[in-house]
């Protein structure tokens, strides 16, 4: 049964208080811009606009947004000088941007503040777990944000189709030992996501637990250390971004000819459910999920209470 | 010296520079430390001086205390306990302290109404969440509203946030005579921490004495006129499956003025008590025999 079906049935709608809408975009933060878009340009991704004020590039495939920060103030990028790119925001469509941060503050999130120069959008944020931030983009639908703040690379194709029709599936969140049901009530209480059973799992890493946006466009996964294989008081990141495909061996060899190595080993190999690329510049890795549909309907997710 | 793995003491108990106190409770055979806020900001060397000294000491903290009158307030009362609760979970954090102590508030200026309490208590637990910091809520025995263990367990089960519990103080249980048999239906999990001191007198009705009293008169667990009770209290809470930290907050004006190794010693023993003659091997106790096994 798909969706739209069940959506002619009297099922209660799910909170949204924030109206969030997907991902606007994702932000690394490295001291090593070149080499970390090489990475992005073999996944598909091709920079389209620099900022105008700092070190910030906007690469794009389709209607994915990643912007790589190199700017030497942020601290995010000062505290790599040498180390691997990090994941250092994601940024969410909302209904109503000042009215979402409003909300997050008022529930205990921590304000982050902000780099505007005369002219720019100011996009309101809160703070991550680890050195993050979560923005708030509510001008997605008429303009973008990046008309205003970015200047295109000339001769460039400023959309570039997605290769393999991917699109965001969702954020893989490392927590510290024990710390899933602290995160679980977080984003609850500030965005409205809500934890998927576990008989329900994507991919071919279903550890942890998974939770679902309140617009179901992505996945939030939150993954404790292994207490056998990791160690405990690792830091918490945002560490990979999962990316969804219609069909995942044609997107692995699509991206396999363009260079990008795979994780192949007898227990995580790339299969139809999904596959893991092999981290580069000691960090970035990027997990492609089986996903049925567009980038921009809903996952197709079942409603709560159905058994899947 | 063998260490005293679940006990601690609390720099507050101890006269002289953070260092000082670290090394004479490292040196009485203690592994872990609650942390006084005072004790940071007043190093002379400022904050990151003293989360140095903590840090070089080996000692874990145990918790960072303490935030107080924080919930119940609206607006620019609100705003402005919300900014200090922020720079004490910020200092906690820079600590490696997993647990900041919250007492319930004294102020007349905040209301009654629970789920207000519930309300800012919650968001006190968010903002400390993505910090790993837990928020041990306490009710002091002078509070305005929740003066008792059992009220603030109310108000956190309303609050319902996983990284939000009850911090269990005996002194303010003896004080406010509030009877054990509730411990029995409090969630050993949501205990993040029990503060153990006792006092030389039966009798503090009044909120003033209360106070008094708990500022310059507090003793070590076996030094005072409520062994039984409290050896009592831990079993109890031994027998629900507490297994967190015991930490010594003793305020004691005496304890001020005499050297710091004869304090740390006097915890020792006291600690030494609860772990060999109340919570393992039955013994008699140092001035009641009062064991409950």
């Amino acid at each position: 049964m798909s969706m739209s079906n069940m959506r002619r049935e009297a099922v209660p709608e799910r909170a949204n208080r924030l109206g969030i809408a997907g991902i606007e975009f994702i932000e690394y933060a490295t001291s090593r811009p070149q080499a970390l878009g090489q990475v992005l340009e073999t996944i598909g991704f091709r920079p389209v606009a620099r900022h105008r004020s700092r070190e910030v590039t906007l690469y794009r495939q389709g209607d994915l947004n990643l912007v790589v920060n190199a700017h030497p103030d942020d601290a995010r990028v000062g505290a790599l000088v040498d180390g691997p790119p990090t994941i250092s925001a994601v940024a969410f469509r909302v209904r109503d941007a000042l009215m979402a941060h409003s909300r997050c503050l008022e529930l205990g999130a921590w304000d982050s503040p902000s780099h505007v120069r005369a002219m720019e959008l100011h996009i309101p944020g809160i703070r991550g777990p680890g050195g993050s931030r979560f923005y708030f983009v509510d001008r997605w639908n008429e303009f973008s944000i990046f008309d205003i703040d970015f200047c295109p690379i000339p001769t460039v194709d400023p959309k570039p189709p997605a290769l393999a029709a991917m699109s965001y599936f969702g954020l893989v969140q490392y927590v510290g030992a024990g710390r899933s049901a602290d995160w679980l009530a977080y984003y609850a209480e500030l965005f409205d996501f809500a934890e998927i059973p576990q008989s329900l799992r994507f991919g071919i890493l279903p550890k942890g637990t998974l939770l679902r946006s309140p617009c179901d466009r992505f996945l939030w996964q939150l993954v404790e250390p292994d207490p056998q294989m990791d160690e405990q008081d690792a830091p918490e990141t945002l560490q990979r971004i999962g990316l969804g495909t219609p069909d995942v061996p044609a997107a692995v060899r699509l991206l396999k000819g363009r260079g990008v190595e795979f994780v192949e080993s007898s227990r995580l190999h790339p299969e139809d459910r999904g596959a893991l690329t092999r981290a580069v510049l000691g960090s970035v890795s990027f997990e492609l999920v089986h996903r049925d549909i567009a980038a921009s309907s809903a996952l197709s997710l079942p409603e709560f209470g159905e058994t899947p | 010296m063998q260490l005293l793995e679940r006990f601690g003491m609390d720099t507050i108990t101890l006269a002289g520079p953070l260092e000082a106190k670290l090394d004479a409770m490292a040196g009485a055979g203690f592994s872990q430390v609650m942390v006084n806020a005072r004790d940071v900001v007043g190093h002379p060397g400022g904050v990151e001086a003293a989360v140095n000294a903590v840090r070089a000491s080996g000692l874990r903290p145990t918790g960072f205390q303490v935030l107080r009158d924080f919930e119940g307030l609206s607006g620019h009362l609100h705003g402005y306990k919300v900014d200090i609760a922020k720079a004490m979970l910020q200092m906690c954090h820079a600590l490696g302290s997993r647990v900041l102590l919250a007492c319930s508030s004294t102020s007349r200026h905040a209301t009654d109404d629970s789920d207000a309490l519930a309300r800012d208590l919650r968001k006190l637990a968010m903002l400390a969440l993505p910090l790993g910091i837990q928020v041990a809520y306490e009710g002091l025995s002078w509070g305005r509203v929740i003066h008792e263990y059992t009220s603030a367990w109310d108000v956190v089960c309303r609050a319902d946030c996983p990284n939000l519990g009850i911090g269990i103080d005996s002194f303010h249980i003896f004080a406010a005579k509030t009877s054990l048999d509730p411990i029995e239906a409090l969630d050993p999990a949501k205990i993040f921490l029990v503060q153990l001191s006792d006092f030389m007198w039966q009798d503090i009705p009044t909120f003033e004495d209360r106070m008094m009293t708990a500022r310059t008169f507090r003793v070590f667990p076996g030094e005072g006129v409520h062994s039984e009770e409290l050896a009592d209290l831990v079993l109890r809470l031994d027998a629900i499956g507490y297994r967190g930290d015991y930490s010594f907050e003793v305020f004691n004006d005496d304890y001020q003025q005499i050297p710091l190794p004869a304090v740390a010693q006097r915890a020792r023993r006291s600690a030494l008590w609860l772990r060999d003659g109340v919570l393992h091997e039955p013994a008699p106790l140092p001035i009641r025999n009062a064991s409950q096994r």
